[in-house]
């Protein structure tokens, strides 16, 4: 099959256009109308309804949406595994177990940070190391050393979420169900920022390495023989990618599939050179996502859907769709 | 005679756990030759090639290329003097053919995009290895052959001196084969030079300049093709059921 050609600057800007048009539409549509006049003069409850909830929901998932993608079109890059997600390497798992724990403990607050914040950015980080540890073996990491010990500790936390789970009361038992669907919430502008700093620093570091990925997709040696270093380039990716899970997964719990589908799709589209599908993947993945979200709390208002909920809506036939027209691209 | 491009001094190889693989090997490699390295299964003709292309770190001895030991290169200056094939690629790869040789210009400059000369020269080695065509198409929907075609213009592509492929036709039909070896000897006439691990004695005796028989961890042979032709006792390293014969109309191999 020929792949349709369309220049890069054409997706890349069309992409981005995207994603100013979703920031400026988007925290428009919710469970509540709001009057044009009003907002117009700054006037609330209407204006800060937008501002501080709305624009704030959608900058999140935008930007989680984005960071979730890249990390997934990271991770499938540099493991040569067309199924890796952002929580293929257990730092999701890890941060979800520092939340659960946290809600089980009923640990609002930490030093000033949110518990669940909190407990989520200790448990990535621990995980990390350990995955990084159980990887490497004399010296040497390679993307199956790393892909076999992130499946193993992540099954291994996993179990642990289903253990503490199992020994907490209703209510945090209510609130660790929710929290492990994962959803946006409007957060505070200065979280907020943070988030947004971190994960455009991250992702900017990530998109700059691109050929460096291009060639770990085709093979560790291919890689070396190019110019690459090979172990500083896994060990890179992974603390990239993990970190751009891991502060995506500490404010809105693990929202699943964006990670796996939004990079898959691409690359159907626009062929594996990551120069390319990353930048778009990171756009195009904020957009769904925060799209998602809008559809989540609009279509059973004043209910909401979680975003977490709709995204595996779509991802889980996708998937199914994929395995049918021949997964292998 | 003139310098070599590759100095293999002494090299042995060990894995962390278990015996010796290579031992007490050592090899020059002169621009315009083209050395076929051979030997049966396991007889570490894969690792010596990983250990010249600085992929394995020799437990003994060194590796020198153009006059200076192979650590002490740079990764991305030694990738402009050194290209090696791997054995086994990747073949589910969603990358165009085109992309894919790009990226034996990545080592070239530091530049985001590929220039219109980088392009240029991926197109002249695609059409060396009969793959242009194909230029467009992405590799997973690539036959085998076609796919490997499209690696060893990548490595071409890399304008490299030395010249290291892991069974480059295995996977290649006759014809492709015959193209594959011409198209490496063309580069080592060129004034490239060029190692091939394989199993075709015939290919061997065809294209190359020089035979390197591995066995016993160590080098059983290293003639170059007119002295294997006129003694063919190497050819028992292989097996007793291989012999050359030679007559008026050539020389070929002949299979019991």
């Amino acid at each position: 099959m020929l792949v349709r050609r369309v220049s890069a600057p054409a997706w890349i800007g069309g992409s981005a256009a995207l994603f100013m048009l979703a920031a400026c539409v988007l925290p428009f549509i919710g469970p509540s109308r709001l009057d044009w006049a009003r907002v117009w003069g700054s006037q609330d409850p209407d204006w800060s309804i937008l501002l501080n909830l709305r624009l704030s929901r959608t900058l999140l998932g935008l930007f989680a949406g984005g960071a979730l993608a890249l990390a997934g079109a990271l991770f499938q890059s540099m493991l040569r595994d067309a199924l890796a997600t952002p929580y293929t390497l257990g730092v999701s798992t890890g941060a979800s177990l520092g939340a659960v724990i946290a809600i089980a403990f009923d640990w609002h607050t930490v030093a000033g940070i949110a518990g669940i914040w909190g407990g989520a950015l200790i448990g990535a980080g621990l995980i990390l190391f350990v995955v990084m540890g159980a990887a490497t073996r004399h010296g040497q990491l390679s993307s199956s050393s790393l892909l076999l010990a992130g499946i193993a500790i992540n099954s291994v936390c996993a179990a642990l979420i289903l253990l503490v789970h199992s020994l907490t009361g209703i209510s945090q038992s209510f609130a660790i169900s929710r929290w492990l669907i994962g959803g946006l919430d409007a957060v505070e502008r200065p979280t907020l920022m943070l988030y947004v700093a971190i994960v455009l620093v991250t992702s900017a570091l990530v998109i700059r390495q691109a050929r460096q990925w291009n060639l770990l997709a085709v093979g560790e040696a291919w890689a070396a023989t190019r110019g690459a270093q090979v172990r500083r380039a896994l060990s890179t990716g992974y603390l990239a990618g993990s970190v751009l899970a891991a502060a995506t997964v500490a404010l809105t719990g693990p929202i699943g599939f964006v990670g796996l589908v939004v990079p898959h799709l691409l690359r159907g589209r626009l062929g594996g050179d990551d120069r390319l599908l990353m930048p778009c993947s990171f756009l195009l993945g904020g957009v769904l996502l925060a799209g998602c979200d809008a559809i989540g709390r609009a279509i059973l208002a004043p209910a909401e859907i979680p975003a977490g909920a709709i995204t595996a809506f779509i991802g889980g036939p996708y998937l199914i769709w994929m395995i049918r027209h021949g997964g292998t691209r | 005679m003139s310098v070599p491009t590759l100095r293999v001094r002494q090299v042995g190889w060990r894995p962390p756990a278990g015996p010796d693989v290579l031992q007490n090997v050592s090899i020059d490699v002169r621009p315009n030759e083209f050395v076929a390295i051979m030997g049966r299964n396991g007889a570490g003709k894969s690792t010596l090639l990983d250990v010249i292309a600085g992929l394995r770190q020799p437990t003994h001895g060194g590796v020198t290329l153009a006059g200076r030991p192979l650590d002490e290169w740079h990764p991305t200056e030694r990738a402009r003097v050194l290209a090696h094939l791997p054995q086994m690629l990747r073949a589910d790869l969603s990358m165009r053919a085109e992309a894919l040789v790009l990226m034996g210009r990545y080592p070239h400059a530091a530049r985001w995009f590929e220039s219109d000369e980088d392009l240029r020269i991926a197109h002249e080695v695609m059409e060396r290895c009969e793959c242009l065509e194909f230029r467009q198409r992405t590799l997973s929907t690539l036959s085998g052959g076609e796919r490997q075609r499209v690696y060893l213009a990548a490595c071409l592509a890399q304008q490299a001196s030395a010249l290291l492929l892991d069974e480059p036709a295995t996977f290649l039909d006759v014809d492709q084969q015959l193209q594959c070896f011409s198209v490496v000897r063309a580069e080592a006439d060129r004034g490239a030079a060029c190692m091939a691990v394989t199993h075709d004695v015939n290919l061997a005796l065809t294209f190359c300049t020089r035979l390197v028989v591995l066995a016993d961890r160590g080098i059983a042979k290293d003639v170059s093709v007119e002295a294997a032709l006129d003694d063919p006792s190497w050819l028992r390293a292989f097996s007793s059921r291989v012999s050359i014969e030679r007559g008026p109309s050539g020389t070929w191999v002949r299979y019991q």
